[in-house]
């Protein structure tokens, strides 16, 4: 043994685990494994190779430790020839770091597959779950959740303008009636089984939105863009639609998984919640497109169903469309408006029909806001 | 032996670590997590910490770090199933409860809160069981709920009195970690105190709080607030010069509190590093073990030199980062599908973002937080040494579960 160059024995320092003095030790490679003596020539361990580990410690020293073992014992070599000779016999002891390589390449291997199919969960999984579950949410639990949304909804929309309310003509009985009379025929027409609130608000953009529960908004700029009656009723058919298909519902439950797989799954190394938020905002455009579709869909069926012009729709979408504030295509919740239209006037049958509200009901809806 | 016992006083610490294998380390990690979405950060933190531990000497003997990756990953994966019930009953409470659902949002804020401070102090235990220094174990007693509790009182006090009780927030919360906290069966405590770190920091907040209250003075003083109310109610029609009528030198007191809260920005971001430095040294001069006290050396300017570091470090990566977007920016414009370039240009952003935030988080890291741990262990100065060789093994096995709430609830520290 003594001619090879690789040494048999060579000094370290143990610890005990017991007692956090530091004792000078002897060590010498056996056959099997290493023993180690004090200054005084006594026998303080014998080691198996096959039981010894390397732990944590700066690259010149070997910290070695005994594989299941209650007591912390450590042995620390420093001799670099010595460290060398123990790496060649141990075959768990990975000086180079070769086994430590390996596993450490299945593990990002594993992860990275692990983050594609956390990613085809989020664009694929979640919308599709939140789809199958839509359908169980009590009735009772969405009115609940559309009175909490409308609520933050009225909140955040009412710009407190003095003098007026938030609200249109809460005290003009001939437009409320004339907006009953538009409402009537559409609700019927869709028999949703939950009651439909319609309110009007003093907002100056063109725009109208659907709550889970069935409260449905109309901004008082999109009344101001209606020309005919038969324009805002096809928007308020596009809006029963999503109260019908139950999409805002859906959008929570997707808010929500989404929220909580990207947000927590993943984790927040670097504290970008904001990374979140935008792959969420993408994600969740991306869904309400087809949705937005859909609604258009149903709105068209409606509106010819209960006797209105199917296409009514369609005309003022290009105008609201022409007005839409420019931003991201990608972030913006409605589709290209071209082919919105385009495909509400495929669906839409030609035929004229009569209009919606009579031409004095029309006018007195007109002035909702105005009182 | 022989040689401890003479030599008692002023044993130094060293950190043993170069900047280089740092700088590898938590760049390669950064990539990583970029791939895998985050999932990494469970063995980059455990590759962090093996490289701090194990380069921190401490009279001749290195610490050793003791953690896996999978222990983090696991702890994290409890912490879920802990918060999922939390966050859904929240959910559902909020929707019931009506008018107590409007202020979910500050319950929410409160309970989070606690159960962030209950997260640091298992997350400090996690990390003392696993650090191990000459064959023994650290270890971590008491309650986590009381010292939630105690972190939240203390939060409110500091917060009524606009941070002037901060010093005895930290001397109060350390005191009661370091006499939990157990090397062997040896218990730590704190012998930092409050009073010294008040007037140590006092001209510190003066000189960040005086401009905010020459800037709220100016405002109380100097307008007539009932004038500008009544001018702000008349409608939207040329209101500046309504309130000027109203109160004169209404734009005057804006402008002057506007400079006023400039100042005291300015002055917040310049002076920190001092009170970084400050807090620092005080608190690693108020650590003992027994016999064994430290006393900290830390000079503010090498704090300083780190800031610079990371600044020029960061302008670098800005501009690097500048030019990229730049090419890339022009590339996408020469795409002729108009969908495809908002597309590609939407994704663009967000990855640019992504690797924003991780390039100044790792930057951050290589540069203010490492010189902080190695200029904070290696300003350290030990007496009562000799008690190092005496210290026996505790009976306390630590914690089996690890830092997983606060991953989850984002409070980790290294």
């Amino acid at each position: 043994m003594r001619d090879t160059a690789i040494p048999a024995a060579g000094d370290g320092i143990y610890f005990d685990g017991r007692v956090s003095v530091r004792r000078r030790v002897r060590v010498a490679l056996t056959v099997s494994g290493l023993e180690f003596e004090d200054t005084d020539g006594r026998l303080l361990g014998q080691w198996a190779y096959s039981e010894i580990q390397s732990l944590n410690a700066p690259a010149n020293v070997l910290r070695l430790g005994k594989r299941n073992n209650a007591r912390l014992e450590r042995l620390e070599i420093a001799d670099d020839a010595l460290a060398a000779a123990i790496d060649a016999r141990a075959l768990q002891i990975d000086r180079s770091g070769g086994l430590q390589k390996r596993q450490r390449i299945a593990v990002i291997g594993w992860s990275v597959l692990a983050t594609f199919s956390l990613l085809l969960l989020a664009w694929i999984g979640v919308p599709a779950a939140a789809a199958r579950l839509t359908p169980y949410v009590p009735v009772a639990l969405e009115r609940k959740l559309g009175n909490a949304v409308d609520a933050q909804v009225r909140e955040t929309l009412d710009t407190h303008r003095l003098g007026v309310g938030f609200e249109c003509g809460t005290s003009n009985t001939g437009a409320q009636s004339a907006l009953a009379r538009m409402q009537q025929p559409l609700e019927r027409a869709a028999a949703l089984g939950t009651p439909l609130t319609l309110t009007v608000v003093r907002r100056p953009e063109s725009n109208a939105f659907a709550l889970p529960g069935g409260h449905i908004y109309v901004f008082e700029g999109l009344i101001d863009k209606s020309a005919t009656p038969d324009e805002l009723a096809g928007v308020l058919a596009h809006e029963i639609g999503h109260v019908a298909h139950r999409d805002g519902t859906r959008a929570v439950l997707q808010q929500a998984g989404l929220s909580f797989l990207l947000g927590m799954i993943l984790g927040d190394f670097i504290g970008g919640g904001a990374v979140v938020i935008a792959a969420r905002t993408v994600l969740q455009s991306s869904y309400s497109r087809e949705v937005e579709t859909a609604a258009d869909v149903y709105g068209v069926a409606l509106m010819q169903k209960a006797g209105g012009d199917g296409r009514a729709l369609g005309t003022i979408l290009n105008k609201i469309g022409g007005a839409t504030e420019p931003g991201m295509k990608i972030l913006r919740d409605h589709p290209e408006t071209a082919a919105r239209i385009a495909a509400i006037n495929r669906l839409a049958s030609a035929g004229k029909a009569a209009a919606f509200l009579g031409a004095e009901d029309w006018a007195s809806l007109r002035a909702i806001c105005k009182g | 032996m022989t040689m401890s016992s003479l030599d008692t006083t002023g044993r130094a610490t060293h950190f043993l670590g170069s900047k280089r294998d740092y700088w590898r380390l938590l760049s390669r990690g950064a990539l990583l997590l970029i791939v895998t979405l985050g999932l990494y950060r469970f063995w980059l933190m455990t590759d962090i910490r093996r490289f701090l531990w194990c380069h921190t000497e401490i009279d001749g003997e290195t610490l050793e770090y003791c953690g896996t990756p999978l222990e983090l990953l696991l702890g994290f994966l409890v912490a879920l199933a802990v918060l999922i019930p939390i966050y859904g009953s929240f959910f559902l409470a909020a929707l019931d409860l009506g008018s107590i659902g409007q202020w979910s949002g500050l319950i929410g804020f409160v309970g989070l809160g606690f159960l962030g401070q209950y997260a640091i102090y298992r997350a400090r235990r996690y990390r003392l069981s696993r650090t191990i220094y000459r064959g023994l174990r650290f270890s971590q007693a008491g309650s986590a709920w009381l010292y939630a509790l105690r972190a939240l009182a203390w939060w409110v006090v500091t917060a009524l009195t606009l941070g002037l009780a901060y010093p005895f927030q930290v001397a109060s919360l350390e005191r009661y970690k370091m006499r939990n906290t157990y090397y062997g069966n040896q218990p730590g405590r704190f012998a930092g105190d409050g009073w010294r770190l008040f007037f140590r920091g006092l001209p510190l907040w003066l000189l960040t709080m005086g401009p905010i209250a020459a800037a709220i003075s100016a405002l109380v003083g100097a307008v007539d607030w009932d004038g500008v109310v009544n001018a702000l109610g008349q409608g939207s029609d040329n209101v500046m010069a309504r309130v000027e009528g109203a109160s004169p030198g209404f734009g005057a007191a804006i402008a002057f509190s506007l400079l006023m809260l400039a100042v005291a920005i300015g002055m917040a971001s310049l002076l920190y590093p001092v009170f970084q430095s400050m807090v620092l040294r005080w608190w690693c001069s108020g650590l003992r073990f027994g016999e064994l006290s430290a006393r900290s050396k830390l000079r503010i300017r090498d704090v300083y030199r780190a800031y610079m570091r990371f600044l020029w470090y960061a302008l670098l990566f800005t501009a690097l980062l500048g030019a990229v977007s730049l090419v890339l920016g022009i590339a996408v414009a020469a795409l002729s599908v108009p969908d495809g370039a908002e597309l590609a240009g939407t994704a663009i952003a967000l990855a640019g973002y992504v690797v924003a935030a991780l390039g100044y988080s790792t930057i951050y890291r290589a540069t203010v937080l490492l010189s902080l741990w190695q200029l904070g262990v290696d300003a350290l100065q030990l007496s009562g040494v000799e008690m190092l060789d005496k210290v026996e093994a505790g009976t306390r096995t630590g914690s089996s579960l690890s830092e997983g709430l606060a991953d989850a609830l984002n409070v980790g520290g290294y």
